[in-house]
């Protein structure tokens, strides 16, 4: 599907969503509910059978796992100008988010996901991954918006409130601190132009920002000496930094 | 206290409404009837679950007959009077329709990029409740039998709007301009019960 990649592009209202997350930022993007967060891009793992993932989930299942991944793929696609959810391996960071500081959602992925698979099955007629895109597109719409609760064989609470988690957690995965295990080669950081953490920014560094001149530093706060220090420390008192 | 109206009730009041809204516009000019029909609804039977999110909740097909002369553009809303804070509950906005279209047909895109089908190039849909630019269909709550207004508006004018108007915006915008409209008002209701 190689060539449909180079054509992927996410037109929301006379912008793509990769032109959205650049030009402002990701909070802005967690803002933009007026445009859906949806994208309605193909994402790559778009064919009938999932590639199998070659990820090995702590929590989730592998059938949990590999549909969380077609979720994300259509929230954060990859395509001609970036990558997306699945090369930043956003869904490795919620796997060990959920044995950690996202333990408590961890029974709400569960029954969230099951539920969404028997959406697509009873109003698609098929499992997520087997439908076509459109109808990929139309039952995660109906997720979102919170159309999904209530359905037959659907939801037992508000579809809304999962894509919401499902949503803000791939965005954590995409954009957050690789230590994490997410954010994969520095892959959100790039898209945004975040350029690294930095202890000190000078007005020069400032000014070099804002000119997009500024060299980033692909670097974790942890993987600096001061923080790695104080994981140490807090590790040592029995504290977590996913706690 | 917790009022609980009778379901009779509620479509009683939700025929009304638009009912009334007609009366008012109906004072201000004599109104062309436009009939509007579909090959798969009816006014007063259940629409099929495919144009709802219980099936693929695709945009349903309608056909219209008996254009007012003079008919430049036409638009179509589908709103239920039945809910909404403050009602209606818009699920879909169509306009920029040529008036030689003589009807919709099933499953209008959901893409933004997706071009309109060649008799109605050129129409636009606007911002539903959920402020989408697309179909989105009914889900009232379980147990509550709704009514769906597929509103079609003849219009004596092209008026050039652009993209993402509301319900609002465009009646204000349309406002002048009708001289013909027509209804089809399915009923749609859940039975489905969560596992």
């Amino acid at each position: 599907m190689a060539g449909d990649r180079t054509k992927r592009k996410d037109r929301t209202v006379g912008m793509t969503r990769r032109e959205l997350l650049r030009s402002a930022g990701v909070s802005a993007a967690v803002g933009a509910s007026t445009l859906g967060a949806v994208s309605y891009a193909k994402p790559a793992q778009q064919s009938g059978n999932l590639a199998a993932s070659e990820e090995a989930y702590e929590q989730l299942t592998t059938e949990e796992g590999q549909l969380l991944e077609a979720i994300a793929d259509h929230l954060i696609p990859s395509d001609d100008s970036g990558p997306g959810a699945l090369d930043a391996k956003a869904v490795r960071y919620i796997d060990r988010a959920l044995a950690g500081a996202l333990s408590d959602s961890l029974e709400a992925y569960r029954a969230g996901l099951a539920a969404f698979q028997r959406y697509c099955r009873s109003s698609r007629g098929g499992d997520f991954m087997e439908l076509p895109h459109n109808d990929r597109i139309s039952a995660l719409i109906d997720v979102e918006t919170g159309a999904a609760t209530g359905a037959g064989a659907g939801f037992v609470g508000s579809s809304a409130a999962f894509f919401s988690m499902v949503r803000a957690h791939v965005l954590q995965g995409t954009f957050g601190d690789p230590y994490y295990g997410g954010n994969e080669n520095f892959v959100g950081w790039d898209l945004i132009g975040y350029p690294g953490v930095r202890t000190a920014v000078t007005e020069n560094d400032q000014q070099r920002l804002e000119a997009g001149e500024l060299r980033p530093y692909r670097r974790s706060a942890y993987g600096w000496e001061e923080f790695e220090k104080a994981t140490v420390r807090a590790a040592r008192k029995g504290l977590h930094h996913a706690d | 206290m917790r009022c609980k109206h009778p379901p009779h009730f509620t479509i009683l009041i939700a025929l009304l409404a638009p009912a009334l809204v007609s009366c008012y516009l109906g004072a201000q000019t004599a109104m062309h009837s436009v009939l509007v029909e579909s090959p798969t609804m009816a006014s007063g039977e259940t629409m099929s679950r495919e144009y709802t999110p219980d099936g693929r909740n695709l945009s349903p097909p309608l056909t219209w007959t008996n254009l007012p002369e003079g008919t430049r553009e036409i638009a179509v809303i589908c709103a239920d009077f039945g809910a909404g804070n403050p009602p209606p509950w818009v699920h879909w906005i169509i306009y920029g329709i040529p008036a030689t279209a003589r009807g919709l047909p099933e499953g209008l895109p959901i893409h933004p990029g997706q071009v309109m089908p060649d008799d109605i190039a050129g129409a636009i849909q606007g911002h539903n409740g959920w402020r989408r630019p697309y179909y989105r269909g009914p889900a009232p709550p379980l147990g509550t039998p709704h009514l769906y207004h597929f509103t079609v508006y003849a219009l004596d004018e092209e008026l050039g709007l652009g993209p993402r108007l509301t319900r609002e915006d465009l009646l204000d915008a349309m406002e002048g301009h009708i001289i013909g409209r027509g209804e089809l008002v399915p009923v749609y209701e859940r039975f489905g019960s969560p596992e």
